[in-house]
């Protein structure tokens, strides 16, 4: 285990550098000047030169990718103050810690892909069991018509049309907003319940789909039908036997959704306006911020390797034959 | 100001609609866009602005009738501040949260008739002038203190004047420091290189405090709009003592009603009261509510449905920067329910298609292209008429000096242009088939315009080759004086209520350099030598009338800019929302006056 930990963190940290590279020299390949953005009134050259001074964007760029990852790892030095390791840099745009920045939208983006995960976790594998255990039947095509149909739908069409019928219109649910969940729990949820159940609708689809088609393809596996040859009633080979098999494929899509959704679910949180990971790369982007940009980019890269390797070691623990060293 | 870079950060995050941070493209407007041709009811034409004396100088701010003070207003923004540290904020996104916090030797004032003036925020007056108009003299008010307690002196006048040419600020205006410096551009630097940090400071010949209370600013040049300038909340007060250079931006000292209890950038910020600010020392702001909840990263199209349906905190809501988004713009302004809650006026932008006078020399050909125009097709490009009017002028009509119905081309009455007549100046000029590189971005607005323009001139004898650039490069593009374009849309808005922000700007031939604002590069000398006449000129109305009057001769003997439109500025808020007036000078809801509806809660 422990082999395999170091193997997989090595290999997370070649591919983190090899994004943050990536990311580096690619910014700088679109033809667009930062130090406009933050030029003022009458942008002269001079005035340009002192904003990229500022910015320390005056240098060439592989000095510039070298002062970042030199940070990244033993700090550096800015006119704001000194930036101690792990050093993401400053915003270009207003001059705050990249990292304290991420820190602080991380509980929204966390809050939002849990208490996503867990409803459409929940209600998708739920909802495939059944249609795997109904398989045939109306109730089974019904689910799997209701899954595709759902699952074809966008968020940024289901979004709005949920917040003009459910808040605007009825005031059935409260306006989407993000209240940590230690100040006041009951606001947390409330205030997060309409962007987890629009998220969720589209994941369930998709998971009810999955588990369905991984339950009936586990179904007919060898030892399936030994134990069904052995007498076992059908519940007890259903749920201690086909179960647990199918989740192998459902785990690793899981693995993959809940690291992008960990990195920012841009879409969900520019629709609800929820101050998040996702919402922040967009500005990041828009705004030529590449401190940001690369700080975003680093963690969501760190999120997806971290829950693939989670995923990996899941295996394990699901089915005994694998061996993780 | 430009609307373009400053508001550049803002502009992709949602398409154009960001633009209202600063601006121009978020008013938004009806799809039907039947023209513009009437002006809005509540906007009225102003009388040139008063600099008041010492009593009308003197707080409480006049109240605002049925007002009471108390309550949690709740602000809906798009943009979050950038910057906290007053001298770097310049963008209304940002100045209408600073005017809450900070306040600067003067300030402009509306009073409950509507009128305007400038009187002395800590400063006693409006400042006295010297017979040459090159020196202003100001006194301190007494029982001014910063948000920590330590008094407002002097001192802290020349620190926050000399910090504005350290080299981190480079966001805020620079208006003053040119004056100081008598030099364009970024060359006032070189007057303070590294601001006061470094032991040095402006000498007294150029900036004086021979008192605790006392500061004497000399020009070497007339500068009668100083009183203006120092309105800004760019050159608001910043303590001395409590200066920390770059992370001021983070945690600056207040001197308005305001502070700052939490902060969270992209997020929120919630306003509690400076309990170091005396009402009686101040007299343009009410501060009625107890608290302001602000948070940031509403769509226009968000904060409108919010607001249009009224439910919860958003019956105490409104927005300081978004206007009605063009999709509810319809509804809002056939709805009675929601034009009780609607607060009309203008943006300071006046939207104009540049000529490059370098390159279209013939005036024929220019006026050629002003009557092949059709105005119509371009409000209705960028929202029909709830979000603009046809613009016959350069000057908006939030200025003084603005004279309603001014239309040199006939383009109030014939907003769909006149092929016939820009033919006929093109065949006098034997330019017909004259090829006009036209460049325009890819914002949705800009692109639909583009093609009507292309065609109108096309069908008026000219061939057009049109070229996109990206929406966040444009202004860099049209910026540089070889652009080899012949046709470019270009926004301004007026810094303050004159048109000495609006005409020297973009017309002053001695300006034209790579990223300056002439964008047309006109270099004409009687526009150069008005230019220095008129600022010299110390009368406000007679000034305003002579910057009308260049104005006039721009449009119609030298037209390097053609006039679009002026933007408009729709502002829906809850029901709860009490004092919500339209002020010209903000561009937006003032928010000084605003207060929550106790009694209907």
């Amino acid at each position: 285990m422990l082999r395999f930990l170091l193997r997989r963190s090595l290999g997370a940290i070649a591919i983190l550098l090899i994004i943050s590279a990536v990311t580096f020299f690619l910014f700088y390949a679109i033809p667009r000047n930062p130090a406009l953005l933050a030029c003022g009134k009458s942008c002269t050259p001079d005035q340009l030169a002192i904003v990229e001074r500022n910015l320390g964007i005056d240098k060439p760029v592989p000095m510039q990718y070298w002062e970042y990852m030199v940070g990244i790892f033993a700090g550096r030095d800015f006119p704001a103050g000194a930036c101690p390791a792990p050093c993401l840099g400053y915003s270009f745009t207003d001059n705050r810690p990249v990292l304290d920045t991420i820190l602080d939208r991380l509980p929204t983006t966390f809050s939002l892909a849990v208490g996503g995960a867990v409803v459409f976790l929940i209600l998708g594998l739920s909802m495939g069991m059944l249609a795997a255990w109904r398989r045939g039947t109306w109730l089974d095509k019904s689910l799997s018509s209701t899954s595709l149909v759902l699952g074809s739908f966008q968020i940024y069409f289901l979004g709005p049309l949920a917040l003009a019928v459910l808040v605007h219109q009825t005031q059935i649910l409260s306006q989407p907003k993000y209240v940590p969940f230690t100040d006041d729990p009951v606001g947390w949820f409330s205030g997060l319940l309409l962007p987890w159940l629009v998220l969720s609708t589209i994941f369930t689809a998709n998971y009810t789909r999955m588990a369905r088609a991984a339950l009936i393809e586990e179904l007919r596996e060898d030892h399936v039908r030994t134990a069904k040859a052995k007498g076992m009633s059908r519940s007890t080979v259903f749920f201690r036997h086909a179960w647990r098999g199918s989740l192998i494929p459902i785990v690793t899509i899981f693995g993959i959704d809940l690291g992008s959704l960990f990195g920012g679910a841009m879409i969900t949180e520019v629709t609800f306006n929820l101050p998040g990971l996702g919402r922040l790369a967009v500005a990041s982007v828009v705004e030529s911020n590449l401190p940001m940009l690369m700080g975003v980019m680093l963690f969501a890269a760190l999120m997806i390797v971290l829950c693939n390797i989670l995923v990996d070691a899941c295996y394990a623990l699901i089915d005994p034959r694998v061996r993780l060293a | 100001m430009r609307a373009g870079r400053l508001a550049g950060a803002a502009l992709a995050l949602t398409g154009a609609l960001l633009l209202s941070a600063c601006s121009s493209g978020g008013g938004g407007g009806g799809e039907d866009g039947s023209g513009g041709g009437g002006g809005l009811g509540e906007a009225e034409t102003l009388d040139a602005i008063s600099f008041a004396d010492a009593e009308a100088s003197t707080g409480p701010a006049e109240e605002v009738p049925g007002a009471t003070p108390g309550g949690t207003v709740y602000v809906l923004q798009e943009v979050s501040p950038n910057h906290l540290d007053p001298a770097q904020v310049y963008v209304s996104a940002e100045s209408n949260i600073a005017k809450l916090m900070h306040r600067g030797l003067t300030a402009v004032r509306m009073d409950n008739d509507g009128n305007y003036s400038i009187v002395g925020d800590l400063a006693t007056d409006s400042g006295t002038v010297s017979e040459d108009g090159r020196s202003w003299t100001f006194t301190l008010k007494d029982g001014i203190h910063f948000s920590d307690g330590t008094p407002i002196t002097s001192a802290d006048v020349r620190h926050s004047i000399e910090r504005t040419f350290a080299p981190f600020i480079t966001n805020g205006p620079t208006f003053i420091q040119q004056w100081l410096a008598n030099t364009g551009g970024a060359d006032y630097r070189e007057l303070l290189p590294e601001g006061p940090y470094e032991g040095d400071h402006l000498p007294d010949s150029v900036l004086e405090t021979p008192d605790e209370k006392t500061v004497v600013f000399h020009f070497e040049e007339p500068q009668t709009d100083l009183p203006y300038a120092l309105a800004m909340v760019g050159y608001a007060l910043v303590s001395e003592a409590g200066d920390t250079r770059e992370n001021y931006d983070q945690e600056p000292l207040a001197t308005g009603p305001y502070v700052i209890e939490d902060f969270r950038p992209d997020r929120s910020m919630t306003l509690v009261r400076n309990e170091h600010w005396d009402p009686a020392t101040d007299p343009a702001r009410n501060a009625y509510p107890d608290r302001f909840e602000i948070t940031f990263g509403h769509t226009t199209d968000d904060s409108t449905q919010r607001l249009m349906a009224d439910n919860g905190d958003d019956r105490y809501a409104l927005s300081f920067n978004n206007g009605v988004d063009p999709g509810n713009a319809p509804e809002v302004a056939s709805n009675p329910e929601y034009q009780e809650r609607l607060v009309q006026g203008y943006q300071p932008y006046v939207a104009t298609l540049a000529i490059n006078a370098e390159r279209v020399t013939d005036l024929r050909v220019r006026q050629a292209i002003a009557h092949a125009l059709p105005l119509n097709g371009v409000l209705n490009a960028y929202g029909g008429a709830f979000g603009g009017e046809y613009a016959g002028g350069l000057i908006s009509p939030l200025l003084p000096g603005y004279e309603e119905g001014y239309d040199p081309y006939g383009k109030l009455a014939n907003p769909q242009g006149d092929p016939e007549r820009a033919r006929e100046l093109l065949e006098e000029a034997d330019a017909v088939g004259y090829r006009l590189n036209y460049v325009h971005h890819t914002g949705t607005e800009d692109a639909r315009a583009a093609v009507t323009v292309a065609e109108a001139l096309e069908q008026a004898g000219f061939e057009v080759n049109r070229s996109e650039v990206p929406q966040t490069s444009y202004y860099d593009t049209i910026g540089v004086v070889d652009n080899g374009y012949d046709l470019y849309r270009s926004n301004w808005g007026h810094d303050w209520l004159s048109s000495a922000t609006v005409i020297p700007p973009q017309f002053d031939g001695r300006q034209i350099q790579d990223g300056a604002n002439n964008y047309s590069h006109v270099n004409d000398e009687r526009i150069n030598s008005e230019i220095d006449r008129i600022r010299q000129i110390t009368d406000p109305s007679e000034a305003a009338a002579e910057w009308f009057g260049l104005n006039e001769y721009i449009v119609e003997d030298v037209l390097t800019q053609v006039p679009l439109y002026y933007y408009k500025m729709n502002i829906l808020h809850g029901s709860l929302i009490g004092g919500a007036e339209f002020n010209a000078d903000i561009g937006s809801v003032d928010m000084h006056r605003i207060h929550v509806l106790q009694d209907a809660g």
